[in-house]
């Protein structure tokens, strides 16, 4: 039940706004999108921004470890999405942009799990700042 | 027209132009008297202790979420006087600042989108705000601005009734970003200089609502003083969770300009 009460929160959480303390139009590039599936290897819930780490298979068979920030704790803990929501060993496609650097560093805002459900971790500034570009 | 009917009429007149003078005069008399039923201190003062969302406003929006400032309320702009808009030049630690746990400074840290919970005593009002624990001690005794120490982010604030409204009047600033317009544009962010002077006025407009409005008075960067109005929302349903600690050093993975957890 628990969980079903989650998106709802989640979507009034992407009306109300959060705020993260870097700016997505300086680290991250909105032309660059991406796309992963992967397990989910390590997960920072700290200040300023939760990091999670996802193994994706590329096509020739090596593995990628992708980092993916979000957005601060207490911000994510008053959307609705608590500590617990994203952890080691957990299947996810996750959906963001890439870091301007070329490097394995994205901006997650889109983590959908096994069971269809989805979880929003990007502050919605982020949503603004690529639209912006 | 004999002078019993003039004199009657000039009474009329001074009485229509009395009771009109009361009609136009009783907004201004009743708006610094709260509305009955908000919390109060012993003394009688409101009481503004509790849990709230960050200031909000109906006027410009930023790409951020946060709240910043409408450009429509600025002063002009002081001919000569010190830069307003900052250009970006690809230094991190010129651009934003925060990517290194610099402060956000006031009045752009109140203004970031996260929860406040405010203290209030007799001889002091402490506003501690989620981001970057902002904490602003301000002293309600009467005491006079500190001189002679290093300006500051947060600058020196003292506070003072104005009947029902409570006035905070801060000075000592360092030059620092306004707000965080660093988000809006990617090629300039907005400063205020180290003349800035704040004057925050708050008051219950009804017991879950403050009205906070805020002056800036920057005579390096304006031509005069300026106002915007913001509305504060009591978040009673947050204070079961409080705020949470927030240590910005704890997993910055920006310091070296560049964001990333794989490039630690």
């Amino acid at each position: 039940m628990k969980k079903l009460l989650l998106l709802p929160l989640l979507l009034a959480g992407l009306v109300t706004g959060i705020q993260a303390h870097h700016s997505f139009a300086a680290e991250f590039d909105s032309s660059k999108p991406i796309k992963v599936s992967g397990t989910v290897t390590k997960v920072e819930w700290q200040n300023p921004h939760i990091w999670f780490y996802v193994d994706v298979k590329n096509d020739d068979g090596t593995v990628t470890n992708w980092a993916f920030s979000g957005g601060a704790p207490g911000q994510l803990m008053r959307r609705g999405v608590p500590r617990s929501s994203i952890q080691p060993g957990m299947m996810v496609i996750v959906e963001g942009f890439k870091a301007k650097d070329g490097s394995n560093n994205a901006n997650g805002s889109k983590v959908t799990f096994e069971d269809g459900r989805s979880v929003f971790t990007a502050g919605n500034e982020d949503e603004a700042g690529k639209k912006k570009q | 027209m004999n002078t019993s009917l003039t004199n009657a009429i000039a009474s009329a007149a001074r009485i229509s132009i009395l009771a009109l003078a009361a009609v136009l005069a009783w907004p201004l008399l009743a708006q610094d008297k709260a509305p009955a039923g908000i919390p109060r201190t012993p003394e009688g003062k409101p009481n503004f202790t509790g849990t709230y969302e960050w200031p909000k406003s109906d006027g410009e929006q930023c790409h951020c979420s946060a709240t910043i400032f409408d450009r429509k309320n600025f002063a002009a702009l002081k001919p000569g006087g010190e830069p307003f808009l900052e250009p970006r030049t690809g230094d991190p630690r010129h651009d934003e600042p925060r990517d290194f746990c610099l402060p956000a400074g006031f009045p752009s840290g109140m203004l970031s989108a996260n929860a406040m919970q405010f203290f209030q005593s007799k001889n002091d009002l402490v506003m501690v705000h989620e981001f970057q624990r902002m904490t602003r001690v301000i002293p309600l005794d009467g005491r006079k601005h500190r001189e002679d120490i290093e300006p500051t982010f947060y600058g020196d604030p003292v506070g003072h009734w104005d009947g029902d409204t409570l006035v905070i009047e801060t000075t000592n600033f360092k030059r620092w970003g306004l707000d965080d317009y660093f988000y809006t544009n990617p090629k300039e962010y907005r400063m205020h200089s180290d003349a800035l002077k704040t004057t925050e006025r708050m008051k219950y407009k009804d017991a879950k609502t403050l009205s906070y409005n805020l002056t800036i008075d920057d005579p390096k960067t304006f031509v005069g003083p300026w106002s915007q109005e913001f509305t504060i929302h009591a978040k009673p349903e947050w204070d079961k969770d409080g705020l949470i600690e927030y240590v910005c050093e704890e997993n910055n993975r920006c310091a070296g300009g560049h964001c990333g957890g794989n490039s630690k």
